[in-house]
């Protein structure tokens, strides 16, 4: 039984009275917020067991399922610091069992209010539509925002935060918060990664233990992950939250985000659309709807989000959104699933969002959901212009969400009003924080995923496709979500089976001038092309693209005249070579193996561009001063050696029975990349430049690795 | 300094680091937020599901002269933007602090309207929601106004201003109104609010600020078509 303190009871019908709203007659005194009340009901189908945890900006509610209930309804009740009623009841919520995947032990995320107030809580099943008796009521106080007032640093607050929700963090005031707590956080480092077309800056948070490593190369070496917060400028909810969590990472103390920052960098970039914030538009200032450029690079904005993606190479990634369809649930996601993203990406990405975000929303009371989980339409698909399917064709794992706009089939229907904005914020940085929690939990798996995508991809195996999404199948029931996107196969005209080995590209088309950005001014294709980060080999003839790389999956969607959204249209270059060669095969000039034997040695001639995939090499491989050198999923029995290289080295995904030598490559600004071989023999690396790379995928070397590969 | 200031007004902003001396920045106000699908207001139930006591409370109780139904989801009392601290603001600041009208308020500023927002004889705005700009206007199209057709948006934003300061009360009393893009408005009691044509009605009416008024309104006036689908969506 519940205490009563009399005085309590008279004050609070009197406000009853006056209010004549309040449902819960009173509170009782004292009791703590995650107190549980009687576990026994007091009248049929009452439910008990109810109780609540606070955390950043919501609460869970929780109970005891009641046999045969339809649904249940979370009341919520503002009271003073004496348990007395302040205002009306208000259903908040409706916990239906489409909300999370298993029903056994339900939970409500009750969010929207100003945090710091304090509540009373009780719920209710309905079977059918019939109301039964409410819970015995919980009360707790809800949790301030995170940051001590009194300890610098975490007293930092956005605009957002001081104005109670009613105005969103302007980028002066963005710019003022980072600034702060990058002066004031040894683990925060603020940089500059481009200005957008009104020369506003760009600015990413780098976040590590005891500080972020130096340069972009040493973070990438950490495996960092990546959030997107703001690409739509009318879409602001998600900016704010990475906000709030930029500061708990920057000066949080307990022992999980030390732990968090202790093995990997996080990387949040508050506002890639700066003018299109600034302006409350969903496109840039030219009115370019960024996120779908994020192939095309058409804007700067864009631009300098891909090079930083090559710079830091993020293996995880979320992107922020709003959603204006108010039938979702709370959490709309969705992975890479054009179909030239590896399985092995979209899977990882898949389990990121069932096998992690439905399961933690189950516990935590938010519905994470597929994109079109409600009134499912034609949003979603393949467009590699999203940034969602651009990471994916990127190899990294990664998500979209979606903060539903407002309302929902569970919530009130609140409008842009401030406490629908906190409903929005504190569920995006409840998913961010997963986000980090995943990442940490699941990091051996995300990089394996990510290798073994690697080296699928440069072994250009394979159709491909220029339009068509990967389905998405519907978690068995029960479900968060009816529907998700429609399946999006590719049409027969965006499918081409036989795929090139390279891409060739005249004088014009690579370093031609365009017209396709901000006034009238695009960057050259040779511009855009480095600041995805592809090699490329300049032959007698034209620029030579290989699909033998990382990216072999977008590099088609760009130069090829199929593509829905292509830069140019090169010139297809197909395998010069296939089938069994036997004897010496000396290399001039441009040549393509694919799933080709050579009983005998290969010599590639200085100035030759030599590209195998799928190749079995009985014999030694050497290539002395060669204009570019591509092996990917091939065999190679005997000993490799390239040296003298001037355009590009790529080994991936190799197995080499004999020593590999890499030595005096001169390539530019693009580093030889050596990625997942297995080599029986030792790996040798000496006086190229730049420095070799396994962009994270290691080699497996059955012998010693020196020199510059001594890492790889 | 310990915490970002806030600024009071969009040209008053804090500088950090980056931002210091770039004034052009500094002075256009960051704002906003889509609310798309949404119609109705607070009220406080979800669809399907019956609170127990009656409607949420309307008029007086958000405080200061300000009245309708959805005045109580919006900043009341001492929080920041309560009608109170709004009433010695310009019209075009005032609009920055009222958290529904952020498609509105930035069509002001898209539409380089601010000043005649602080007319001399006074400037009464029926500022739409942003839930009505959602239902008006495709996202497309509402980018493409405040982008790249401007004579347009400066029209839309007039068909929202009348001449004066004038409380919802007279607007009644007079039984039409004309806009400053030239139409003329019928307008009839709804309740206690206000029917302004046919389909537009106030909702939380009767902000004052410096020389002027604001009623919030549900509905886009003026003669634009509308090109909101509800079938189709831009996605992410």
């Amino acid at each position: 039984m519940r205490i009563r303190k009399p005085t309590v009871v008279v004050l609070s019908t009197l406000l009853a009275a006056s209010l004549g709203a309040v449902t819960a007659p009173s509170v009782a005194l004292g009791q703590p917020s995650t107190a549980v009340p009687g576990t026994t009901a007091a009248e049929p189908n009452q439910v008990t067991g109810l109780r609540v945890t606070q955390a950043d900006g919501y609460a869970t509610v929780a109970w005891t399922p009641v046999p045969g209930a339809t649904d249940y309804q979370i009341e919520r009740t503002p009271v003073d610091a004496s348990d007395v009623a302040t205002g009306p009841a208000v259903v908040v919520g409706v916990w239906r069992p489409n909300r999370q995947i298993n029903n056994e032990s339900p939970t409500f995320a009750d969010a929207g209010f100003d945090p710091g107030l304090r509540f009373q809580w009780r719920v209710r099943a309905r079977i059918g539509t019939a109301e039964q008796p409410y819970s015995a009521p919980v009360t707790g106080t809800t949790l301030v925002p995170w940051g001590n007032p009194a300890v610098p640093g975490e007293n930092l607050r956005t605009q957002w935060e001081t104005t109670k929700a009613a105005q969103y963090t302007s980028d002066v005031n963005e710019y003022a918060y980072t600034a702060e707590i990058d002066r004031l956080s040894d683990r925060v480092r603020v940089v500059e990664i481009g200005r957008t077309v009104l020369d506003r800056p760009i600015n990413m948070l780098v976040i590590g233990y005891p500080a972020p490593p130096a340069t972009p190369a040493a973070v990438a070496a950490t495996s960092p992950l990546a959030v997107n917060c703001n690409v739509h400028g009318n879409e602001p909810g998600d900016r704010e939250a990475c906000l709030v969590l930029a500061r708990k990472l920057a000066f949080g103390t307990d022992a999980k985000t030390v732990d968090l920052l202790k093995h990997t960098t996080v990387l949040i970039v508050p506002t890639i659309n700066g003018d299109g914030r600034a302006a409350n538009t969903r496109g840039n200032s030219t009115g370019q709807d960024l996120n779908r450029d994020y192939s095309l690079i058409r804007q700067p904005e864009t631009a300098a989000y891909v090079r930083m993606l090559r710079d830091y190479r993020p293996v995880a990634g979320y992107d922020g959104h709003e959603y204006g369809n108010s039938t979702a649930g709370d959490l709309p996601m969705l992975p890479p699933r054009h179909q030239n993203v590896a399985k092995q990406i979209f899977d990882e990405s898949m389990d990121m969002i069932e096998g992690h975000m439905y399961v933690e929303g189950a516990k935590d009371g938010w519905w994470a959901c597929p994109y079109g989980c409600q009134g499912g339409s034609s949003v979603g698909l393949s467009e590699e212009t999203i940034l969602r399917n651009t990471l994916g064709l990127k190899n990294t794992v990664n998500s979209l969400l979606e903060l539903r706009s407002s309302g929902g089939q569970t919530r009130p229907d609140e409008g842009n009003s401030a406490n629908n904005r906190r409903r929005k914020t504190y569920s995006a940085l409840w998913t961010f924080s997963q986000f980090l929690d995943y990442h940490r939990a699941n990091l051996p798996a995300i990089k394996k995923a990510r290798g073994e995508a690697i080296e699928f991809q440069a072994s250009n195996e394979g159709r491909l496709v220029f339009r068509g999404s990967r389905p998405i199948p519907l978690h068995p029931a029960p479900h968060p979500g009816e529907a998700g996107p429609r399946d999006d196969l590719p049409e027969p005209e965006m499918i081409l089976d036989d795929a090139p080995c390279a891409y060739k590209l005249t004088e014009e088309q690579y370093n031609g001038a365009r017209t396709d950005g901000p006034n009238d001014v695009g960057a050259t294709v040779a511009q855009r092309i480095a600041a995805h980060g592809w090699k490329v080999v300049k032959g007698s003839d034209g620029y030579y693209v290989p699909l033998a790389q990382p990216e072999r999956g977008l590099i088609p969607l760009l130069l090829d005249a199929q593509g829905a959204e292509e830069w140019v249209d090169g010139t297809r270059v197909y395998p010069t070579r296939t089938g069994r060669h036997n004897g010496p095969l000396t290399i001039s000039g441009f040549a393509c193996l694919e799933d080709a034997t050579v009983n005998g040695p290969v010599t590639i001639r200085p100035g030759a561009t030599f590209i195998a995939t799928g190749t079995t090499i009985s014999g030694p491989v050497s290539a002395a001063g060669a204009t570019g050198v591509f092996l990917g999923d091939s065999t190679v029995r005997g000993p490799v050696s390239i040296s003298g290289t001037t355009g590009a080295v790529s080994l991936v995904g190799n197995t080499i029975s004999g020593p590999v030598s890499v030595a005096a490559n001169n390539t530019g600004s693009d580093p030889a990349l050596i990625a997942g071989n297995s080599v029986s023999g030792p790996l040798s690396c000496a006086a190229n430049s730049p420095t070799p790379t396994n962009v994270g995928v290691a080699n497996s070397v059955n012998g010693p690795k020196s020199g510059q590969c001594a890492t790889l | 300094m310990s915490e970002p200031s806030i600024p009071s007004t969009p040209a008053a902003g804090s500088a950090g680091r980056r931002a210091a001396g770039r004034t052009r920045i500094g002075r256009t106000r960051s704002r906003a937020a889509l609310a798309l699908a949404a119609t109705a207001l607070l009220a406080g139930t979800v669809a399907g599901c019956t609170d127990d006591g009656p409607d949420s409370p309307d008029a007086a109780a958000a405080g200061s002269g300000v009245s309708g139904p959805l005045c109580a989801a919006l900043p009341s009392g001492t929080d920041p933007g309560n009608p109170d601290a709004l009433a010695d603001q310009p019209g075009d600041v005032a609009l920055q602090w009222i958290p529904v009208l952020t498609r509105f308020e930035a069509a002001v500023r898209a539409a380089d309207l601010g000043a005649e927002l602080r007319a001399p004889g006074g400037v009464t705005i029926l500022a739409p929601t942003d839930d009505a700009f959602g239902k008006k206007f495709s996202e497309e199209n509402l980018d493409d106004l405040m982008i790249h057709r401007k004579d347009e948006l400066r029209e839309l934003v007039r068909a929202h201003l009348v001449a004066g300061a004038r409380p919802l009360a007279d607007l009644v009393s007079d039984g039409t109104l004309r806009t400053l893009d030239g139409s003329t408005v019928p307008v009839s009691a709804a309740g206690t609010m206000a029917r302004i044509g046919e389909q537009v009605q106030s909702v939380c009416a009767d902000y004052r600020v410096a020389g002027g008024r604001i009623h919030i309104v549900n509905g886009v006036l003026g003669k634009l078509p509308t090109t909101y689908d509800p079938n189709a969506d831009s996605g992410h």
